[in-house]
């Protein structure tokens, strides 16, 4: 009998896995006609569909931001039904894509998804993405420059319009005043003050998107510059060697950080309560107004303050793609058209809803449409827009961020 | 014939979906930890995993410190719950109050709190700039935060260890309890006419009564402990990090290629907890934890 049992439920095993494989999806084929249709057919398909959007869901103000003023436009002009899929990290809708990728999943879960960089890259290298759509949306055609280099490459990764601009960011230090009254200008300084104020500083542990980011700007700094990394990886031959002057730099300030280094905040939200809690006397952001809205809410300090280095900071362009197996494509290429529109973009810009960059050419817009924008207040926590448009600098290629991401285990953490 | 199969029959669904969703997935992750992951384009078989996680100290450091705080938390939570089901019990011998009750629901608060709640719970706490070193900055125990001991995310897992103990010890009680109730009252009036006091009657009768239940209890505690992600997570540090972590952290940095790695940490956890589980059921066996009493 037992022998039995066991045998019914291996033969009920195959018969699942049969159906997943096999059954070809009507439903999934039609909608690769929409890259052909019209806008007009694809809004039409697009209503009473549900989206699900997969995002990092480790920022109250962006969430707050799609779930209160994104979704219920959504609903009422598109009839359309976004809803917020919250992951600790962008990685984690990567691994779900791969695992539903080799299982043959042809209708998945995922409709929206928020990626740049190195999830990019590794989206479009194991072909996770659907298409080259973003050439489809109205507002992307109407309000944003497809040559401009930001728009053009993630990351130094050709888009190919697989992805659609969402915003920009741009890295920033985030200090209070009272406790730093002169910020550190390079990472020259940073070490000097660091080694002064043993104790107040630290930054989230890799793979933390800021915590890699912060490492970013060591290696520009301590290594000479980014220029010489703007070729593939594997093209450097002794890249370990170039390496080893961020490594010596990070080790030399680690007794003076949190708890003398030996151990770093797990993610950006544990050093931002460090810093709330008056912990640490600096946090960071990949977002240059995200302090000043935690300051509205009163979870900052008012005395909260960011800066820049004097070699600039890094900057990027986020975007919004849509997965391979999307069941609602429709609506998910309604709703990032929506959110590429110059409403959206201007509330996203005031600190007040998130404080993120708009991802729309400004030339392009109308003069009201400029107007709106100008008048965006953003706080005194922020940097004035000229300031941080002029200290940019150019993300690193994700290989690389591989390789330092990696070695940071080995060389940093590990002593 | 129908009625011999129909109990199969009807543990069917639960069995089929079991073996699909558990077993598959353990095989999944034993495959891919072999190098067999198509999605990349990898259809060949290695041990390369194994034998390079073998040959670093990083995974060798973290096995040690998880066997450290597995075996403190469980030896912790063991004693705690132990003393906790005992004074409850012999309290309950002298009186059958109200009071009693809410003391028995007190106990039992923790059963209720997820791990992961409970984890947070402790960071808030007892972090330096911790609801509990503001307060006591404030009264003027300590002078500054800083005066206040580390005791999350220190190097020697206390963080892990404090929250493990206070989810963990009314567990312990849990399964020690129903073993007291059986303690008949008699049995305390006989050893009370031959002139035992309250300690002899618990180390003469009490604690040989629990021992089987008791070591049990503690085994699954570090089972458990021994494989759980999300409190060390939040509680640990960096390096070295308990072995679910290690495998996190090996999983979620670097290329998909890391995966077969981060894959042969998870089945080596699953073989070591699948072993301490067999010791455990041996011992419960052999003791006959619940019978043997009338």
């Amino acid at each position: 009998m037992k022998k039995w049992a066991l045998a019914a439920t291996g033969l009920l095993a195959l018969a699942l896995g049969a159906c997943a494989n096999g059954a070809s999806d009507p439903a999934a084929e039609n909608t690769d006609d929409l890259l052909d249709s019209d806008w007009k057919t694809i809004a039409a398909e697009a209503e009473g569909q549900e989206v699900n959007m997969y995002m990092w869901g480790g920022n109250e103000n962006i969430n707050r931001y799609l779930d209160d003023w994104v979704a219920p436009r959504l609903q009422e002009e598109y009839d359309v039904d976004l809803q917020r899929v919250p992951v600790n990290d962008a990685q984690d809708f990567i691994n779900q894509l791969v695992d539903e990728k080799s299982a043959g999943k042809k209708k998945g879960s995922i409709d929206i998804i928020w990626i740049n960089g190195e999830n990019f890259k590794a989206a479009k290298d194991n072909e996770l993405l659907w298409g080259d759509f973003a050439g489809k949306l109205p507002n992307f055609n109407e309000y944003i420059n497809p040559d401009a280099l930001e728009v053009a490459e993630d990351f130094g990764e050709p888009v190919e319009g697989l992805e659609a601009p969402w915003g920009k960011a741009q890295f920033v230090f985030v200090h209070d005043e009272k406790k730093v009254a002169e910020p550190p200008k390079s990472m020259e300084e940073l070490a000097e003050w660091v080694k002064e104020n043993p104790g107040q500083f630290t930054y989230p542990a890799l793979p933390d998107f800021t915590g890699s980011a912060f490492i970013r700007h060591v290696l520009y700094e301590t290594t000479g510059g980014y220029e010489q990394y703007q070729q593939p990886a594997a093209d450097i031959e002794d890249l370990e060697q170039r390496l080893a002057p961020m490594w010596q730099y990070l080790n030399e300030i680690e007794p003076y950080l949190w708890r003398k280094g030996e151990t770093y905040p797990e993610s950006l939200a544990k050093l931002d309560q460090l810093y709330a809690n008056g912990e640490v006397s600096m946090t960071m952001s990949y977002d240059p107004a995200l302090a000043a809205s935690e300051v509205m809410k009163g979870r900052f300090p008012e005395s909260t303050k960011t800066f820049l280095l004097k070699g600039g900071t890094l900057a990027n362009t986020h975007f919004l793609s849509i997965p391979f197996n999307s069941s609602d494509k429709a609506g998910a290429l309604v709703a990032i058209n929506e959110m590429l529109s110059p409403e959206a973009q201007t509330a996203k810009l005031s600190p007040e809803n998130w404080g993120d960059l708009s991802a729309l050419d400004f030339e392009k817009l109308s003069a009201e449409q400029q107007k709106a924008m100008n008048e965006v207040d953003f706080g005194p926590a922020t940097l004035p827009l000229e300031e941080l448009e002029g200290n940019r600098l150019p993300e690193l290629s994700s290989d690389y961020i591989e390789v330092i991401e990696k070695g940071w285990m080995e060389n940093v953490a590990k002593d | 014939m129908l009625r011999k199969i129909k109990p199969y029959l009807l543990l069917f669904p639960a069995a089929a979906t079991i073996v699909l969703l558990f077993f598959g997935g353990l095989f999944d992750g034993f495959l891919k930890s072999l190098g067999y992951f198509p999605a990349i384009g990898e259809t060949g078989f290695s041990l390369k995993a194994y034998s390079s996680l073998f040959h670093s100290d990083a995974f060798w450091d973290s096995l040690i410190v998880t066997i450290r705080i597995a075996a403190i938390s469980s030896v912790l939570s063991a004693f705690l719950g132990a003393i906790v089901a005992v004074v409850v019990f012999m309290m309950h011998e002298k009186s059958r109050s109200g009071a009693l009750n809410l003391w028995n629901r007190l106990f039992q608060l923790p059963l209720t709190i997820p791990h992961l709640v409970g984890g947070y719970v402790i960071v808030l706490l007892f972090m330096q700039s911790g609801f509990l070193s503001k307060i006591l900055a404030k009264v003027g125990v300590i002078e500054q935060i800083p005066d206040f001991p580390v005791l999350v995310n220190d190097s020697f897992g206390w963080g892990i260890i404090l929250a493990y103990t206070w989810k963990e010890a009314p567990f312990v009680a849990l399964m020690v309890y129903p073993v007291l109730e059986r303690i008949h009252r008699k049995w305390r009036d006989v050893s009370r006419v031959y002139g035992a006091g309250n300690w002899d009657f618990i180390r003469e009768i009490v604690v040989p009564a629990i021992l089987p239940a008791w070591t049990v209890a503690a085994f699954i505690v570090f089972v458990f402990t021994f494989s759980a992600f999300e409190v060390p997570y939040l509680l640990g540090v960096t390096y070295p990090s308990m072995l679910p972590v290690y495998s996190y952290q090996l999983y979620s940095s670097g290329t998909l290629a890391d995966r077969p790695e981060a894959l042969a940490v998870n089945l080596i956890l699953a073989l070591l907890t699948v072993l301490l589980g067999l010791i455990a059921y041996y011992f419960s066996k052999r003791w006959n934890v619940l019978k043997g009493w009338e």
